[in-house]
């Protein structure tokens, strides 16, 4: 059964068997929490025939939406080139980021950017630059969720801490690794990882896509055509996130992540991980809530949890990238992997302790006043702006 | 209290016997000296040099057992506590040999192998009135405020201790009510959270004659603020539990009292 998009916690017991009320909401679908007064936590993970059909039909629509974006995307070329919004790498990492913005959500203007590139639209560092903007874009979902909170009276720091946390590591992390990015496509040392499609994506798109997407051609125009497959690409994500498998965590007095002090290489590696299976830092942050008590989660543990979900986070633009049977696309997603990787591993290694109060600090800083936060909700709003203008 | 003052270092060696002295007048057993010599000329020259009669003069106590061992800092002081049955390892810092570091090495090797807690002096000797008890409220911490006890009886006087917890906690979500992650002890308590019972129990297992505990509830990172704290309040020792993980667990979980061990400027004591 599917998690309702909020979960109410009303009692915990403790140890000795006192009940204390307590309560909080979780906006987006996390995972239902049983808190009971055994010693350790187990996990049953029921897998139903229901989940993997909605699994099987969610990625048949990424596939599609994928493939529709490809033939809009070239028939709109011209226009968009015409207007000259993302003309150059700068434009197209402010777009990205505006874009994100507004859709709530940046898988699917990374897959937009990889659809440009295909289509000639823009080159290899601007489809880079879009995939960043993306991603610096999607971490603003966390804070915005936050910033509702703090509208509806909720307390700032509580409110708003998570979401600045993840947006500052991914902005501290992905502008270093935009141009250790472009470096490594300049010199062309990783040209060579790229995916050929094999024949069983051939025949599935033959098959399964290219009918519907020839009927659609048919009877729509580009721009329509392109729209529609973005409509389909965000209703596809949505799907992936109801198909996660539902978490029921029992028997545990204490939720783990708030107890202790993880080595923060092993919070990166578990960041990695929950994201590589959830494909949303979004959603990846959410589960830490019913793996905690009482929603509470070690500060040391969270900037390298952010840190590896920003990885990872990558996958479902990697597919697209073998969907769209385009090389080069696939070796742009897997050059900014890499290039996150290694600063991020660079931070870890070096100075973290620095990097992880100068971030907490930046965030305390933040939420200290009305001020401070108008600020910077000013700056990364304006920000993207002034990157697009340019 | 059977002690053991293990000397590494001649550079060290008042400094440890004047922090060992506060111990040893009430400790009702006569210490032992465990010297530690690279070689046998080195034993020869602190044979020479006196110092049993300037142990007995920092120590004032008639009666000690010395021994020398010569080897590895670290590996003759966890041979001799293994034999001994003390209750008490009193040394300095030993410094890490780079060469046997996948061995096991320096101090965080003692903390991780000796059977009985280790008071690692450091700084300038102090005498013990002010002492920061650090609960995280893992492991069996209430052997953490036990022994305190036992060594604030030890050292005879009146001690101030202070209990202190970090709650390094934040939201892990926007929507989190997160009223306690800035409340203090009296709010924790009144709320029966686990932070606000942890130290109410500690406070009880404190309260005895001569001690005068304290509970401090405080917010941020777990290193910074111990070490904040303890120079904040000018404390005298610093008391912390010994992160003694095996298995997996080793490679999972951080090692704090490692790390406040490494950057305290003031005495440590690790319980276990």
């Amino acid at each position: 059964m599917d998690n309702p998009p909020s979960t109410e916690l009303n009692q915990v017991e403790r140890p000795s068997g006192q009940k204390i009320s307590e309560s909080f909401e979780a906006v987006l679908p996390v995972s239902e929490l049983i808190v009971e007064t055994e010693a350790k936590p187990t996990w049953r993970i029921p897998i139903r025939l229901g989940k993997i059909f909605l699994f099987s039909f969610s990625l048949y629509l990424f596939v599609l939406a994928i493939n529709l974006m490809k033939a809009g995307a070239r028939g709109i070329t011209p226009f968009i080139r015409d207007l000259g919004i993302i003309s150059n790498p700068i434009k197209s990492l402010g777009f990205g980021w505006l874009f994100s913005y507004l859709i709530l959500s940046g898988s699917p203007v990374a897959a937009v950017g990889l659809t440009f590139f295909d289509a000639g639209l823009i080159n290899e560092y601007g489809t880079f630059t879009m995939i960043t903007g993306s991603r610096l874009g999607a971490s603003f979902i966390v804070l915005f969720i936050g910033f509702i909170y703090v509208l509806r009276g909720r307390d700032r720091a509580t409110s708003l801490s998570m979401g600045i946390l993840s947006l500052t590591v991914t902005a501290t992390t992905y502008l270093p690794g935009l141009m250790l990015g472009i470096i490594l496509l300049n010199t062309g040392g990783l040209d060579n990882i790229q995916f050929n499609s094999s024949i069983m994506i051939n025949s599935f798109l033959e098959g399964a896509i290219y009918p519907v997407e020839s009927l659609l051609t048919r009877f729509l125009p580009p721009w329509a055509i392109f729209l529609t497959g973005l409509g389909v690409i965000v209703v596809s994500l949505n799907l992936f996130d109801k198909c996660l498998p539902q978490m029921t965590l029992k028997e545990s007095q204490i939720g783990w992540v708030s107890r202790l002090v993880y080595r923060p290489i092993v919070m990166f590696i578990m960041g990695a991980m929950v994201t590589m299976i959830s494909m949303s830092v979004s959603i990846s942050l959410s589960l830490l809530v019913p793996l905690s008590q009482r929603g509470f989660v070690r500060r040391e543990n969270v900037i390298p949890y952010i840190m590896g979900a920003n990885i990872t986070t990558f996958i479902d633009t990697l597919l697209a990238a073998v969907l769209l049977q385009d090389p080069t696309a696939f070796t742009i997603v897997v050059v900014e992997m890499i290039s996150v990787t290694i600063i991020s591993m660079a931070i870890l290694i070096v100075f973290y302790q620095k990097y992880h109060r100068s971030l907490l600090n930046f965030s305390d800083w933040v939420t200290a006043t009305n001020s401070n936060l108008t600020i910077f909700m000013f700056t990364i709003l304006i920000t993207p702006l002034i990157l697009f203008v340019i | 209290m059977k002690l053991l003052i293990a000397i590494n270092s001649l550079e060290q060696y008042r400094k440890i016997l004047c922090f060992s002295a506060q111990f040893v007048e009430s400790a009702g057993e006569s210490p032992t000296i465990l010297h530690i010599v690279k070689n046998e000329s080195e034993q020869q020259n602190r044979s020479l040099g006196g110092f049993s009669e300037i142990a007995q003069e920092i120590l004032k106590v008639p009666n000690i057992t010395s021994s020398v061992r010569t080897g590895n800092a670290a590996d003759e002081i966890i041979k001799e506590t293994e034999k001994g049955q003390f209750d008490l390892l009193i040394t300095a810092e030993i410094p890490i040999n780079f060469s046997r570091i996948f061995l096991g090495t320096g101090t965080p090797h003692i903390i991780n192998k000796v059977p009985c807690p280790v008071m690692i002096a450091k700084g300038p000797c102090r005498l013990i009135r002010r002492i920061l008890l650090c609960d995280s409220g893992a492991g069996r911490s209430s052997t953490l405020s036990k022994f305190t006890a036992l060594l604030v009886e030890t050292l005879g006087g009146h001690e101030d201790v202070t209990v202190i917890h970090v709650m390094s906690q934040i939201s892990a979500g926007p929507g989190v009510a997160g009223k306690q992650l800035r409340a203090g002890f009296d709010e924790l308590l009144e709320a029966h959270t686990p932070e606000g019972e942890l130290l109410d129990r500690d406070i009880q297992l404190l309260d005895q004659p001569g001690i005068h505990p304290k509970p401090l509830v405080v917010h941020g990172l777990v290193v910074d603020e111990i070490l904040s704290e303890a120079r904040k309040g000018d404390y005298d020792l610093i008391v912390i539990g010994a992160h003694v993980e095996k298995n997996l667990r080793r490679f999972l979980l951080e090692n704090l009292a490692r790390r406040i061990l490494k950057q305290s400027d003031r005495p440590v004591l690790v319980v276990k």
